[in-house]
């Protein structure tokens, strides 16, 4: 039997069907774009989250309150939860660490949610007080002016860093970042005799054409600040500091009423004594404690984690994506059942004049291998192309295509084909030429 | 013509029986119980012989040409067709006799209606055993023979009843099989039409092609050198 030829009727069989194989093809079309958008949905999610918490740094150690159970194994259990008690961690404790062998530096972070006013603008926001070490640790870099020194913080400066947004809210340049806020419409929202008005009262009203909030003072509590930096966007899920106001950390324990640490980062010196320093961090903060209410992670535990959580996510889109496929498959199976029994005097003539039992079942095999191979190519293309548009219109994330998904969206494509093939081209083949040229 | 000539010069050198049949017996099953269509045929048709088979609706003309054509099998009897016993051939082999030794001509003409007129008179010769070479060559001749050279990009439905015909007899003798059997050739075909086809037959007959024609049309089975009429499943 010459597999050659059978491709080649099959061909011939796609082409003189084309209307019947174009609608067929659809399913298998749509499924194989939902592999392709899903898997690189899951993968991208994944690679944002863990490229957000490989931020920490492999010879970084995460202090956090709270305690993340362990497993049988020893390992810590993130899927269970941290246990969730308020936070004991102190600055204290901070110092405690910073007196550790191989700490290179801590990272102590204070975090609430206050109002920040400046003129007429009045913006929540989170309020974070930590070292000068933070633009470094959280990878936040300043758009325009500077981050507050060492010294500052030692001597309690009120000096204070702004988040993007909400530096542009404070300027009336955006909507309110937060839910909830009171602050005023953006400057382009506004009547004309609004900004009339405003434009009148300079000094403690915001002008529209302010461009920048360094050297100016805001309020927040009872007790204003001067603004000294601004940090650029930093759009990543979960721990965007576009939101923040960043003041030291010793001027945030004298002039507010946070107390706890919300985390800290211990560097070590390097990623061979990440083990050691783990351990002592712990014994170190534990000294302070009672009880066991905080928890010290790796970052390799983390990422072990995040791992986890967007595994379980992978599978549940792939389960999605194969009753997808599964029930594309079935419409081709049905679509070419349809077309065995509609060919069915094709199928008699062909048998009359030479066609052998293999050819007929290798042709009508080939016709379902080859509508799932190009349905499942133009859907691969088809989610490419919707990749590929959403990275270059969407910041949300970005959507990675591994070329791992491809393989097994062809493969899938070529099971299900040569799956869903057999049963229509057995169908096919088993015909009687005597009966089916009879067929009415 | 010269491809008919040839093909009629190697089919005269056999001499002996092409079709034997020795008690053939075909029964169905139907809802009321067994049906027998055939009770105990034998036939012999010589070696470039035209024979029209009659017979009344139901009588087992169609089953007889089925079991001719290796497209069913007798319950029982012998089937010899061109000195192989097909009645004890297995379905490849049968398949490989059909596409090598006859070539069939139906009522609806069976043509398929998504391949041109050149794809469907090619056909065979892609399923073919023979090595034949030229294929295009032969196709082109034989449709230039029947008078469908022009029209071989052209699809059956835009075909006349005769052309259609005309197409599948042009199929049924590219592999150069050695019997033409043809059922009810002119059934679909108007009185003109009728005549162009069997014209067609007369000469591809007297090019040496044994042709076994069933029909129920006197004025087709007068143009065979026998006639034989089926009655209740006996050949009288």
């Amino acid at each position: 039997m010459r597999i050659g030829n059978a491709l080649k009727l099959a061909c011939f069989g796609l082409w003189a069907n084309k209307f019947r194989v174009l609608s067929a093809m659809m399913g298998i079309v749509i499924g194989l774009f939902a592999v392709i958008v899903l898997i690189s949905i899951a993968v991208g999610v994944k690679d944002t989250l863990l490229k957000q918490m490989g931020s920490l740094g492999a010879e970084q150690i995460l202090v956090m309150p709270g305690r993340v159970l362990d497993t049988a194994n020893g390992e810590k259990d993130f899927l269970s939860g941290i246990t969730s008690v308020p936070s004991t961690l102190t600055y204290d404790d901070a110092k405690a660490v910073e007196a550790v062998p191989h700490v290179k530096t801590v990272t102590p972070q204070l975090e609430t949610v206050s109002k920040a006013a400046y003129g007429e603008q009045n913006v929540q926001a989170v309020l974070v007080g930590s070292t000068h070490q933070y633009s470094r640790v959280q990878h936040a870099a300043l758009a325009e002016g500077r981050f507050f020194t060492d010294e500052e913080q030692q001597s309690k400066e009120k000096v204070v860093v702004l988040g993007s947004n909400i530096h542009d809210a404070l300027l009336g340049k955006t909507a309110q970042p937060q839910p909830g806020s009171t602050g005023a419409p953006a400057a382009e929202e506004r009547a004309w005799w609004q900004r009339a008005l405003d434009s009148f009262m300079a000094g403690t009203v915001v002008s529209a054409q302010e461009t920048t909030l360094i050297g100016q003072k805001l309020t927040i509590g009872e007790h204003t600040y001067t603004v000294i930096g601004v940090l650029e966007p930093n759009a990543t899920l979960g721990s965007s500091t576009d939101n923040n106001i960043v003041m030291p950390i010793e001027t945030a324990l004298a002039s507010t009423d946070m107390k706890y640490l919300n985390k800290m980062i211990v560097e070590a010196d390097s990623t061979d004594v990440i083990d050691e320093v783990d351990g002592a961090v712990f014994s170190a903060i534990k000294q302070n404690h009672k009880e066991i209410d905080f928890s010290v992670v790796k970052q390799d535990q983390m990422l072990g984690a995040i791992d986890n959580v967007t595994t379980i996510l992978q599978v549940m889109l792939l389960g999605i994506t194969a009753v997808a496929l599964l029930i594309s498959g079935t419409g081709i199976m049905n679509v070419m059942v349809m077309s065995v029994r509609e060919r069915t005097r094709e199928i008699g003539v062909r048998k009359a004049i030479g066609a052998t039992t293999f050819e007929i079942m290798a042709q009508f095999f080939f016709e379902t291998l080859l509508l799932c191979l190009i349905g499942g190519l133009v859907g691969i293309g088809l989610g490419y192309g919707f990749i590929e548009l959403w990275n270059h219109y969407i910041d949300a994330f970005t959507l990675t295509l591994p070329l791992w998904a491809v393989k097994l969206a062809l493969g899938s494509t070529m099971v299900i084909g040569g799956l869903f093939g057999i049963y229509p081209a057995l169908k096919a083949a088993r015909m009687k030429p005597s009966h089916a040229l009879r067929f009415e | 013509m010269l491809v008919l000539a040839f093909y009629s010069e190697m089919k005269n050198l056999g001499g002996r029986d092409m079709i034997q049949l020795h008690r053939i017996k075909k029964a169905f099953h139907t809802g009321s119980g067994k049906q027998d269509i055939l009770r105990s045929v034998d036939l012999h048709v010589n070696t470039g012989e035209y024979v029209a088979i009659m017979g009344k609706s139901g009588s087992g003309k169609s089953t007889l040409l089925n079991i001719l054509g290796a497209l069913d099998s007798a319950d029982s009897g012998e089937y010899v067709l061109a000195g192989k016993p097909v009645h004890k051939m297995r379905q490849a082999k049968r398949t490989g006799l059909r596409n090598n030794e006859i070539g069939f001509v139906f009522q609806q003409f069976q043509l398929i209606p998504n391949l041109s007129v050149y794809q469907n008179v090619l056909l065979p010769l892609t399923y073919g055993r023979k090595k034949l070479g030229r294929k295009k060559a032969r196709v082109m001749q034989l449709l230039e023979e029947v008078g469908l050279a022009d029209k071989r990009k052209q699809k059956p439905a835009r075909l006349s009843g005769g052309e259609k015909q005309r197409a599948a007899i042009a199929r049924a003798l590219v592999n150069e099989p050695s019997i033409l059997l043809a059922d009810e050739p002119t059934g679909s075909l108007d009185e003109t039409t009728t005549e162009t086809i069997l014209q067609l037959f007369d000469r591809v007959h007297q090019q040496g092609t044994t042709i076994v024609v069933i029909t129920h049309d006197q004025e087709v089975a007068n143009r065979a050198q026998r006639v034989i009429h089926l009655r209740n499943g006996v050949l009288v």
